[in-house]
């Protein structure tokens, strides 16, 4: 077993447990919303869509990951009108993954650069974090709580049901524009922290343990960024501690304790409920 | 002598489809502000649709709508139109997301007295439970009490779909005394002898089409 104390030295891993810090706070509400609006599969329509922001981006010889985070933004943004679809968002995403996926492969084949090399800008690593990535962290652990907090109350409406916040003055297209927008942001910037596979322990695990304990939005909030603590900083240590991967110990950890608490009943955590 | 009050709701040749299928035929209604009225049907008849389309969830493919004089065209003049209805719909939603009936009454912009009706109608003390965790009659006056506090905040037109389809007999009894209280304009579909009774006219949809009843 490792001695924590000791790697606690080296200034890799203070940045990523600084950068897992401020991660929990952002993107556990990120998952929160991704929850509400029904679009689980928004991780995997966003990494294709990166992925053809970096093949415009090697094109045309801009920074290939801003082109991926503005892509992704204005992605975000322009899935809007499909949340008035019956269907809902996740028909779109099937579509815009392929979509994606295929345009992007078709560029990078124009460029000329292999299409493996692109795929790599994808897989992070906690440990290889950067400090302009703890920046952008921050930020996400700013903007997002104080999305939250400014439009609490059409934010529950919205996420519970469209029609109802239709009914009761909600902009409703304003406001899963910016959701999608925040989304879209805070899944590339994490893909790019932490990896592909990282992304859903830092945002939706907690999501997914805070809706079994929360019984309104911003318990589900409060518990979200509690849930996001808890399996992304003690699945670090434990990695560290037992020289595991981080990302798949972060994930696993997040996982299991998502599993028990699904697994017991709903009565624990509301022992005044009442079942129709 | 003062201009005459517009209608609390009037509408002209409305039509509305499903795709190809037409469902609301060439409906016209004139609704005298304060005046109350029963929409009675078959299941499928177009009652819910031509409801929906007057608060704009389902977009009429041809004719006039205008509520207290007015139509709306514009997101803006949706939204005021919106804020002019007080709606109870047909399947409350109990919600894929927590909402507690405090935050639902909240939304009827008139928490005071969406609240006093919530007591009024016996559901005054769920205030924190989450709406998924009520039965199918208490959903029903939470969403009432809701329409109340809308009344209550200016909403000069109720729109209620089916309002007591999930109550009992004492229920369905007191809900028709609170509809026929109101002072504004009120649409109610349903298939209840005692809420329709209550209306001061009946009307009877049939395959798309509304006809005044007996």
């Amino acid at each position: 077993m490792n001695d924590i104390a000791v790697l606690m030295e080296l200034p890799s891993v203070r940045l990523a447990v600084l950068a897992l810090l401020l991660g929990s706070v952002g993107l556990p509400i990120v998952g929160v919303f991704i929850v509400g609006l029904d679009i689980m599969p928004v991780r995997f329509a966003m990494m294709h869509v990166a992925l053809l922001g970096i093949a415009i981006g090697l094109l045309i010889g801009l920074d290939p990951l801003l082109c991926a985070l503005v892509l992704c933004a204005l992605t975000g943004g322009a899935l809007t009108p499909m949340a008035r679809s019956t269907t809902g968002l996740s028909g779109a995403m099937g579509l815009l993954m392929t979509l994606a996926i295929a345009a992007a492969l078709l560029l990078l084949s124009i460029s000329g650069v292999n299409a493996n090399g692109a795929f790599e800008l994808l897989w992070g690593s906690i440990l290889a974090t950067r400090p302009e990535e703890v920046i952008a962290l921050a930020a996400l652990a700013v903007i997002v709580p104080l999305l939250f907090w400014s439009r609490r109350r059409d934010l529950a409406l919205l996420l519970h049901d469209r029609e109802l916040a239709l009914c009761s003055g909600v902009a409703v297209e304003r406001l899963t524009l910016i959701l999608l927008v925040v989304i879209a942001v805070a899944i590339a910037s994490a893909i790019r922290l932490t990896g592909a596979l990282l992304v859903d322990a830092l945002t939706l695990l907690p999501a997914l343990a805070a809706r079994r304990v929360g019984r309104s939005l911003a318990a589900m909030i409060r518990w979200s960024v509690i849930f996001g603590l808890a399996f992304n900083v003690g699945g670090f240590f434990l990695a560290l501690a037992f020289d595991f991967p981080p990302g798949p110990t972060l994930v696993l950890v997040g996982g299991v304790c998502t599993l028990l608490l699904h697994a017991i009943p709903s009565t624990a955590f509301h022992p005044g409920r009442v079942l129709h | 002598m003062p201009p005459p009050l517009p209608s609390a709701l009037r509408l002209s040749e409305v039509i509305c489809r499903y795709g190809k299928q037409l469902v609301v035929d060439h409906v016209a209604l004139d609704l005298a502000p304060g005046e109350h009225l029963a929409i009675t049907g078959t299941n499928g008849s177009g009652k819910s649709t031509l409801l929906r389309a007057v608060l704009g969830l389902h977009r009429a493919a041809g004719g006039v709508i205008e509520v207290a004089g007015r139509r709306a065209r514009s997101s803006a003049e949706w939204a005021r139109r919106r804020s002019e209805v007080a709606w109870v719909p047909q399947r409350q939603a109990a919600g894929r997301f927590p909402l507690l009936v405090r935050e639902l009454l909240a939304s009827s912009r008139h928490t005071g007295e969406a609240t006093r009706a919530a007591q009024e109608l016996g559901v005054g003390e769920l205030l924190e439970r989450p709406l998924s965790e009520l039965s199918g009659g208490q959903l029903q006056r939470a969403y009432l009490a809701r329409a109340l506090g809308q009344v209550a905040a200016g909403a000069g037109l109720l729109l209620a779909d089916e309002p007591t389809a999930a109550l009992d007999f004492d229920g369905q009894e007191q809900v028709a005394a609170v509809l026929a209280g109101l002072p504004v304009g009120v649409v109610v579909v349903t298939h209840d002898r005692v809420v329709a009774g209550a209306c001061d006219r009946v009307a009877e949809m049939a395959a798309g089409r509304l006809r005044e009843a007996g």
